[in-house]
């Protein structure tokens, strides 16, 4: 699903963000991205959708080439993704489920087909009664829901998530995790770039540990290995 | 396109107008202005043209001829006029029917003219026409030349003025006109420009769950088009006003002013800005869009 050789990263400062890394992420892996701040897990997240291009290196996502995409190409490959961001990304003059839709119309899909599945993913992130609702009405955690039921309205083979429960609450973190899983049970792919020691601790995936810009863990069932 | 994308784009546009109300009245209003002040530029070019051409038009050659010629001679130098280059039409006006015109001229002083009695001191003439001004002079001087011509007499100083005036109204026109309409362009490009900025996040959201950037463009192109062409209908709607009382005006006290008729002259200006209002709109967002896509 993923595959990368060889791929490093280095901004125009001269920061090293990745250096050198080669990893393979199967259909229906749950992974972990860990690792101190500054890394490189955030770098590694955005490679994968073409926010940012590889300095040398290839990336293969749902087996399309990503630094070898005309920029044309792109949308394409993010309509085979799901992006899921700390800050939740809502648009505040959308309803709930118009925020769901947008995604959705954007890519022209069929009125009925977006009815359809904005109310099923509703119904899975458990805010169909929301579904009016403005995101300043939400609690954190809700917001959070409605930017999970978007990234995988499309029906995304990989969700890719950058700390999506760094403003929540532990309680708020389990809920969201939980429903992580429900998705990726559907055969989805997730990859999360966390800090949350409780979250990976408590799932016991698979952990991929990115110090200075190297893999230096690789773990099935890991723990996440760093003190807050 | 799907009509159903259509009309997302357009209830996209339609909300982002509203949304930022004053900031789109506001460039409503200077597109208007703007396409206000080119009309009334395009007007008065076309209207001076129309003149200086209507003016252009009726200058001709007088040509006299001497007193003592036949009718064969007459009709000699006729034909030698029209073998001179430059000569479209030539008229022939016997000293009767002179007389006769002056008699209509005169009106209701005709009386005058009583004094002459049964003589008639004016001369047989023709009445050259030429393809263009330019050619006014020369062909004068070579009828001047001519056997059994008295005189070639014409408006020459009237035409040169004339020429340089036309020419010289017709450049500035045009530089104020390409001036106005980059001013325009300027202004809706700055609007687009705010909304784009304002919808930022909107666009990075879009581009996140893959929509192309002809899809992301589209309704600010839409909404850029629903600008020009709103200011240019307002500022259609002025001009088509202005020009009526206008016209009115000066066909009740300068009667010999040759001004444009109404219709259809003012549909084709109408047309003409209407048009312009939304290319430049469209123009305007684009280029306003261009650095904004890069994400």
């Amino acid at each position: 699903m993923i595959h990368m050789a060889g791929v490093s990263k280095i901004y125009a400062s001269g920061l090293v963000a990745l250096d050198d890394i080669s990893i393979a992420i199967e259909k229906g892996d749950f992974v972990f991205l860990v690792g101190p701040s500054g890394a490189g897990k955030s770098t590694f997240v955005k490679l994968l959708f073409r926010e940012e291009l590889p300095t040398s290196g290839t990336i293969y996502v749902n087996g399309r080439d990503v630094a070898g995409l005309e920029p044309s190409e792109v949308p394409y490959l993010r309509r085979g993704l799901g992006i899921v961001f700390q800050d939740f990304r809502l648009l505040p003059n959308k309803t709930v489920y118009e925020n769901v839709a947008f995604a959705m119309e954007v890519i022209e899909a069929p009125r009925r087909e977006i009815q359809k599945r904005v109310n099923h993913v509703l119904d899975l992130v458990g805010l169909r009664h929301k579904a009016r609702t403005y995101p300043a009405h939400l609690s954190g955690g809700e917001q959070q829901r409605v930017a999970i039921a978007r990234a995988i309205v499309n029906n995304p083979a990989v969700v890719i998530a950058d700390e999506p429960t760094g403003n929540l609450d532990p309680d708020t973190s389990w809920e969201i995790m939980k429903i992580f899983e429900r998705i990726n049970k559907n055969g989805t792919t997730m990859v999360m770039a966390t800090h949350d020691k409780m979250v990976v601790d408590g799932m016991k995936k698979r952990v991929i540990a990115i110090e200075q810009g190297r893999i230096v863990r690789d773990q099935e069932g890991g723990q996440y290995g760093y003190e807050n | 396109m799907r009509i159903r994308t259509f009309e997302y784009f357009v209830r996209e546009a339609l909300s982002s107008l509203r949304h930022n109300g004053l900031m789109s009245i506001a460039s409503v209003s200077t597109v208007a202005l703007s396409l206000l002040i080119l009309g009334m530029f395009l007007i008065m070019v076309l209207n001076l043209n129309h003149m200086a051409s209507a003016l252009e038009s009726q200058v001709q050659i007088s040509v006299y001829l001497q007193d003592n010629l036949g009718d064969r001679d007459m009709r000699e130098v006729g034909t030698r006029i029209t073998k001179i280059p430059g000569v479209v039409q030539v008229t022939f006006v016997d000293k009767d029917e002179a007389l006769t015109r002056f008699k209509q001229r005169l009106g209701e002083q005709q009386g005058l003219l009583a004094v002459l009695g049964d003589t008639n001191p004016l001369p047989n003439a023709f009445e050259v026409k030429v393809d263009k001004p330019e050619s006014v002079k020369p062909v004068a001087q070579a009828v001047a030349q001519l056997k059994g011509v008295e005189n070639a007499r014409f408006g020459q100083e009237i035409i040169e003025q004339l020429f340089t005036l036309t020419r010289l109204i017709r450049l500035i026109g045009l530089a104020l006109i390409i001036f106005l309409a980059l001013a325009a362009l300027f202004i809706i490009a700055n609007t687009i420009r705010i909304t784009v900025f304002a919808r930022r996040k909107e666009i990075g959201i879009m581009k996140y769950v893959g929509a192309t950037d002809a899809f992301i463009r589209w309704p600010f192109v839409i909404e850029g088009m629903i600008l020009g062409s709103a200011g240019s209908l307002i500022a259609v709607f002025l001009l088509v006003e202005a020009y009526t009382v206008l016209t009115e005006q000066i066909y009740q006290k300068l009667v010999f002013l040759p001004l444009i008729p109404k219709y259809p002259f003012l549909n084709y200006i109408s047309i003409l800005l209407v048009v312009a209002g939304t290319i430049i709109g469209a123009l305007g967002s684009t280029i306003s869009l261009r650095r904004f896509m890069k994400v």
